[in-house]
């Protein structure tokens, strides 16, 4: 190596080195800041005190918020993975004419401005006098959470060996037999890595449901909106750093279960 | 990835499911018209494309038809047809600003995510297995976390007081004497944006550099070209995908965000988005609303076509 090449290569792991300190930053200065004990949240953080957790966790509002999420998120990935799972296998095994329209529509939810996918819902809603906010939320949630399930099952559906199904098919077991005991065992990590992503993409959304939910249906990510723009003392990072320790539990089990990049389709 | 991969593949599935051969075929041998795994195809498809079509396409759809409506005093939404609210949009100075910045601030966002992210996906695909999931999981995980929870970790770093993270670093180090102002800038919706999207810039260019043939890398080293020339004339060009593709991304979801300029940018830096949310849930306006809501889309839809095109156009070559 000349001292060029040794030069570049230094500047690529520093640039490197920076971006991931980057990264880490505004998540490390938050859970450093919800064990501060002072009043209002400011920088260094003073003190020790898990005062701010005790605190929170105690609070109805979050405590609701918290549990209408979890129910959210988990029919949303329910749903998700019912219309996403069938369509998934369809669009990958099966010649269906106009197959790649069809895949085209189911994942645009993706690239397609989700504050107006919801704002579109509000309105559909609204002209159908549909009023059960808890049902709104769940046909929005399951809309913007199944092209993920697609995404993820298509790609561990194209990575499983597909003469194993040709072998069970002529050895005269049924669709439905060979799809139970031969494709499910192979994509099942994939199938549990959408669902999960599903879940967490649930559990996270803010733009769809700041136009659905209302004061008695209050996910989570509407509830720390609320406070972060509205509550100055560190509980906000303290419910931040409960969430931020649920984001990381989640992605080491999605890097176990199918490796992060395959569950982010990518 | 996906754009590239559904271009690819619609030219596949199109290929074979309409070429001119199979349905001359059919045609002679008359019924069926579908043949059984057609037909279960469509039945499994069913479900998820009729929810899409009802509750995604024809609301997306409806919300357009109201920016050519006409808002009567009752609320009602109704004809007269009027072109009338782009006019007033496209007319006034206060709304092409936001249009404007929204462009810029994505377009920023995406320029600086591609100048950090070959680094990141270079380092990425050259290290050993163990660094790449390191690596991978720190560029990924934030990616699970809330926006609401990240972009408040970016407002308590950048807050314009003496106690901002940035500011205090800055004050302590006696760089600055007075504390600086970056909160409500566009400058904090970009570090904002960058933070909330990088790993869809990363994520593209790692893949597309991990598929380039690491001879050709060699070859050029061995014929005496530095590092740089080598990333250059080498990596660069045949990454192209990728970055196409992690810039379509990362200004789509940044011109589209709301809660990052809502919250870091405030009344100095706003975006389409907050303005879409001001005029349906304060003004009541909703024909105009959707009108911005449709100028969104179509910026969101224009990148997308844009680098389809450039990368068909390429192919083609």
């Amino acid at each position: 190596m000349n001292g060029r090449s040794i030069a570049t290569s230094a500047m690529l792991y520093t640039v490197t080195a920076a971006t991931l300190v980057f990264i880490a930053a505004p998540l490390l200065v938050t859970m450093s800041l919800s064990v501060s004990d002072t009043q209002f949240v400011s920088f260094p953080p003073r003190g020790f005190t898990l005062a701010w957790y005790g605190k929170v966790l105690r609070d109805p509002d979050f405590q609701s918020a918290l549990s209408f999420s979890l129910w959210l998120a988990s029919f949303a990935t329910f749903g998700a993975l019912v219309l996403g799972l069938p369509a998934a296998f369809a669009l990958v095994r099966f010649p269906v004419p106009g197959g790649a329209a069809i895949r085209s529509l189911l994942l645009s939810p993706l690239i397609f401005p989700v504050l107006v996918t919801g704002l579109g819902l509000l309105q559909l809603f609204s002209m159908l006098g549909w009023g059960s906010v808890p049902v709104n939320l769940l046909i929005a949630h399951i809309l913007v959470t199944s092209p993920y399930v697609v995404r993820t099952v298509s790609a561990s559906l194209m990575l499983a060996d597909i003469t194993l199904e040709e072998a069970a098919r002529t050895l005269g077991a049924s669709r439905w037999r060979t799809f139970r005991r031969v494709t499910l065992p192979q994509i099942a990590p994939g199938v549990a890595a959408g669902g999960l992503f599903a879940f967490m993409v649930s559990f996270d959304n803010y733009p769809v449901s700041m136009w659905l939910a209302d004061a008695q249906n209050d996910p989570m990510p509407m509830f720390i909106y609320r406070k972060a723009t509205g509550v100055f003392d560190p509980s906000v990072a303290t419910v931040s750093t409960l969430l931020i320790g649920l984001a990381i539990v989640v992605v080491l089990i999605l890097d176990r279960l199918v490796g992060l990049r395959r569950a982010m389709g990518m | 990835m996906q754009s590239v991969r559904s271009t690819t593949e619609t030219m596949t599935v199109t290929a074979t499911v309409f070429s001119p051969a199979s349905s001359a075929v059919r045609a002679t041998q008359g019924p069926p018209l579908l043949s059984r795994g057609q037909l279960a195809g469509i039945l499994l498809l069913l479900p998820a494309a009729g929810f899409l079509l009802a509750f995604f396409l024809v609301p997306a759809l409806t919300l357009f038809a109201y920016s050519v409506l006409t808002q009567r005093a009752d609320g009602v939404v109704t004809l007269p047809l009027t072109v009338s609210h782009f006019q007033h949009f496209f007319g006034t100075s206060l709304y092409t600003h936001v249009l404007f910045s929204t462009l810029r601030m994505a377009a920023v966002t995406a320029a600086i995510a591609a100048l950090l992210g070959y680094p990141v996906a270079l380092v990425m695909v050259r290290s050993n297995a163990m660094v790449m999931r390191i690596m991978t999981i720190v560029v990924i995980a934030p990616l699970i976390v809330s926006v609401v929870v990240r972009t408040y970790g970016w407002e308590l770093l950048l807050a314009n007081t003496r106690t901002g993270v940035v500011n205090w670093v800055l004050l302590s180090l006696g760089i600055i004497h007075q504390p600086i102002r970056i909160l409500y800038t566009e400058t904090a919706v970009i570090i904002g944006s960058l933070h909330v999207f990088f790993p869809m810039m990363v994520l593209p260019l790692a893949s597309a550099l991990s598929k380039i043939n690491p001879q050709l890398e060699d070859a050029a080293r061995t014929l005496g070209a530095p590092s740089w020339r080598v990333f250059w004339r080498v990596s660069l060009p045949l990454s192209l995908p990728g970055l196409a593709v992690g810039f379509t991304l990362v200004f789509s979801l940044t011109a589209s965000s709301y809660v990052t300029p809502a919250i870091l940018g405030g009344t100095g830096a706003q975006m389409l988005g907050n303005l879409i949310e001001q005029q349906i849930a304060a003004v009541y306006d909703w024909p105009f609303g959707a009108t911005v809501a449709l100028v969104l889309v179509a910026t969101v839809i224009g990148i997308n076509l844009a680098s389809t095109w450039f990368f068909e156009r390429r192919n083609r070559l």
